[in-house]
């Protein structure tokens, strides 16, 4: 007897899991879209930007940075072959990268806010500038 | 059948739902004592370090948008909206006021430098120092046009702009070349296509003129494309 339950049970699982795979078969089939609906759509490559070709990166200020030192060591890297002007409120350096093409120099610091803005000038006459607010300030807070 | 139900009924109960039983504490000995003051400490400590690591000392520049009683609202260098609040312990300083100097006396437009401490969390800044500066102007492009007579020449920019730079007395110029390096020059050794740096202010009758205080041209390197192209634009257009 229990082996006959147990039989039938089994058959009716198996019979219940069919009955849902064809369910889910048909339903499927529905979703298909016709060939005629189907559109194919091409995407076009970005158009090239005016950018200049030469990059520059900062490594050393931080942006927005308190330095309690009137001198500050400005580094970074850039193309090889440009020259590098590196300005402050009050002073100035123009310098040459090395064959790898970073650099680093010191520049002095006014009292309070200062804009060190660094540009790099391509020997084609392209340049890119790199511009970050420094403070000096002894303050203690 | 139905033992086998009951078994499988208790095995389920007895995994979900029994819930941990715990034998009541003793009486809490010294030593159990100092190990919850350590602990303690340690919770202080952490949550201490957790707040300075989220505090900053840091400098702005930003023209005003807004000002109240306690914060003011600027723009930075990058366009960006930045809030600085202020309190009773906020100094403001103006170079060109003589007199006592406080936030009602800062005016929408002002460039103002800020110094203080910001919250990376809220992204604001509690200002400790506001300080009303002026930005030098730089100009950057190529040499367009010289008139040696009123010692001034025309920078053309990449924008398109062009700016009238004034030499005074003075003014400090200077060239760089490969082979005599970073040396003092004079106006009358630049010449037109130059790339050249102007910095200075701008004359306030005439915003497209700069008064300079200091030139940096370079021989060697010409205007860039952009300028020319910017200046071919402004020609075909005229």
């Amino acid at each position: 007897m229990k082996k006959e339950k147990l039989i039938l049970s089994f058959i009716a699982t198996l019979f219940g899991l069919l009955v849902a795979g064809i369910a889910f078969y048909l339903f499927q089939t529905t979703k298909i879209v016709p060939n005629t609906t189907t559109k194919t759509v091409s995407i076009a490559s970005p158009t090239p930007t005016g950018s200049p070709s030469i990059s520059l990166t900062l490594d050393r200020p931080k942006d927005e940075g308190v330095v309690d030192s009137k001198t500050l060591v400005v580094s970074g890297k850039t193309q090889s072959n440009a020259v590098v002007v590196v300005l402050t409120d009050s002073s100035e350096d123009v310098i040459t990268p090395s064959a790898k093409g970073n650099f680093s120099t010191t520049v002095n610091l006014d009292e309070g806010q200062n804009i060190l803005e660094v540009i790099s000038i391509a020997p084609n006459g392209e340049s890119v500038t790199s511009k970050k607010t420094i403070t000096y300030s002894q303050e203690e807070f | 059948m139905k033992k086998i139900l009951l078994f499988l009924f208790f095995i389920f109960y007895f995994s979900f739902f029994i819930s941990a039983a715990y034998a009541a504490d003793a009486t809490p000995t010294p030593e159990d004592m100092t190990s919850e003051i350590r602990d303690q400490l340690i919770t202080n400590i952490a949550s201490r370090v957790a707040q300075l690591k989220l505090v900053e000392k840091r400098g702005i520049i930003g023209i005003v948008n807004d000002i109240t009683n306690t914060q003011i609202t600027i723009t930075d260098f990058q366009n960006n909206t930045r809030f600085v609040d202020v309190d009773e312990l906020t100094k403001f300083s103006n170079p060109a006021f003589k007199e006592a100097f406080g936030i009602s006396d800062i005016t929408k437009d002002a460039t103002v430098g800020i110094l203080g401490l910001y919250n990376k969390e809220s992204r604001r800044i509690l200002a400790r120092f506001v300080n009303i500066i002026t930005i030098p102007t730089i100009v950057h492009g190529g040499v367009s046009a010289i008139n040696n007579e009123e010692f001034s020449l025309n920078i053309a920019t990449e924008e398109g702009k062009q700016v009238t730079v004034s030499v005074e007395n003075l003014t400090k110029t200077y060239s760089y070349t490969q082979k005599d390096d970073y040396i003092r020059s004079g106006f009358s050794k630049i010449k037109v296509n130059f790339n050249i740096l102007a910095i200075g202010v701008l004359d306030k009758k005439d915003k497209n003129r700069l008064i300079a205080t200091r030139i940096i041209f370079f021989p060697e390197i010409p205007s860039s494309p952009k300028v020319n192209a910017a200046l071919e634009k402004v020609q075909k257009s005229k």
